[in-house]
């Protein structure tokens, strides 16, 4: 215990208001970057005494971005979309070729991958992998590995071949070790969506909480960060 | 009645994330708190009805913490395997020497109940006043005050290797049971 931690309460309250502890910088560019981001473009001076009705506006438009949820390719022409709904749909589908077995070299992964982002070992934690397929939307790859638990629900983990990954809007996000997760509600499934190595992952299963999806979703991130 | 401006936000990111920290009781996990609370505020434009930045930042973070520990509740037990482990950053503070300090004291600010966390760390972390703070936590402002000076007073005995420790904290917490559940009466 430090000689210099407080004892008493007014020592406590002063120890307390010296401290000066600075955000991580990368914490201060991430901020930024997401002020950027939602700041909206210089107004004229007439203009301003419409911000409440802008703002009613621009709430309206935030509730139609949530209905609309798409993924629209990087980059690509606006005839090329790839959904929300499709990369939920395959997670749905049936696996069409065997289990993959697990990297002999890393007990975090699976010898599966797309452009050398591995899909997650998850036997320890209870998800079996049973099998993989993939399939062509919007002229990328998209691979999937399904996985079971003890009590028979089933977990589909895609993987959008391609980057840019697909820019996707709408649901919650949710932070985890600095990546963010975005947490959606599709017909009746809760799925997570992020990237990896710019990579778009999807992650869904029917009946499967959120905060089961978010937590076996990060949980890879976090364990290459250390191994 | 006026808009806020999200530019205005970034001078704040400094008290929020020592805020966050002493919440949580680790950097890694303040840092989410952090980046979630300004998410959230950032996702819709917000008008403030004559408040200060700082208040209404610390309505959002309660919420976002108190989301985070029902969510935190509710996922799978993992055992060790899930351990968040991340590099730390090694320059917390402009004095070296406060690392130490400023780590111990807010590990012992997160370690103790909730709603005493809270109070703690709206008005002598973030500085609130008594009256903002009590709006921010949706209390009265006694009760605020209440838990504020319960707060104080624990983290102290706590802090002071031979001071009867666990038998006043016992008190004080089962003193504080019925606060703690109702979050309205002192």
């Amino acid at each position: 215990m430090s000689e210099r931690l407080p004892k008493t309460e007014s020592e406590l309250i002063e120890r307390l208001h010296a401290i000066d502890a600075r955000a991580p910088e990368e914490l201060h560019r991430k901020i930024e970057a997401m002020v950027a981001e939602r700041t909206p473009a210089r107004r004229s001076p007439g203009a301003i005494r419409w911000q409440p009705v802008a703002a009613v506006a621009l709430a309206a438009a935030a509730v139609v971005a949530v209905l609309v949820i798409s993924l629209v390719g990087g980059g690509g022409s606006s005839s090329q979309r790839l959904t929300v709904r499709q990369a939920l749909a395959l997670t749905r589908l049936p696996a069409t070729t065997a289990a993959p077995t697990e990297n002999p070299h890393n007990g975090t992964q699976l010898e599966t991958a797309v452009g050398g982002v591995a899909f997650p070992y998850w036997e320890h934690l209870g998800w079996r992998s049973t099998g993989t397929r993939s399939d062509q939307i919007s002229g990328r790859t998209v691979t999937t590995v399904f996985y079971v638990n003890g009590r028979g629900q089933r977990i589909g983990y895609a993987i959008v071949a391609g980057t840019p990954a697909p820019a996707v809007d709408g649901g919650v996000v949710s932070w985890r070790g600095g990546t963010p997760y975005r947490l959606l509600k599709r017909d009746g499934s809760h799925v997570v969506v992020w990237q990896r190595n710019g990579h778009l992952c999807v992650v869904s299963g029917h009946g499967v909480s959120s905060a089961t999806l978010l937590s076996l979703a990060s949980w890879q991130e976090r364990h290459t960060l250390t191994s | 009645m006026r808009t806020l401006d999200p530019q205005s936000l970034t001078q704040h990111v400094d008290r929020l994330y020592r805020a966050a920290w002493a919440l949580c009781g680790s950097r890694e996990d303040a840092e989410d708190l952090v980046q979630e609370t300004f998410a959230r505020v950032l996702s819709r434009p917000r008008v403030l009805h004559g408040d200060d930045d700082l208040y209404y930042l610390m309505r959002v973070l309660r919420n976002t913490f108190l989301t985070s520990l029902r969510t935190a509740s509710r996922r799978p037990v993992t055992g060790a395997a899930l351990e968040d482990v991340v590099a730390a950053d090694p320059k917390p503070t402009s004095r070296p020497e406060q690392a130490f300090e400023v780590q111990e004291l807010y590990a012992t600010i997160a370690e103790l109940p909730e709603a005493f966390r809270l109070a703690l760390v709206a008005v002598d972390v973030l500085g609130l006043s008594y009256r903002e703070a009590a709006r921010a936590l949706r209390v009265r402002e006694a009760t605020l005050t209440t838990r504020v000076f319960r707060a104080r007073n624990q983290v102290a005995a706590r802090l002071t290797p031979d001071a009867p420790r666990d038998s006043e904290i016992e008190r004080e917490e089962k003193n504080a049971g019925g606060v703690l559940s109702s979050g309205g009466t002192p």
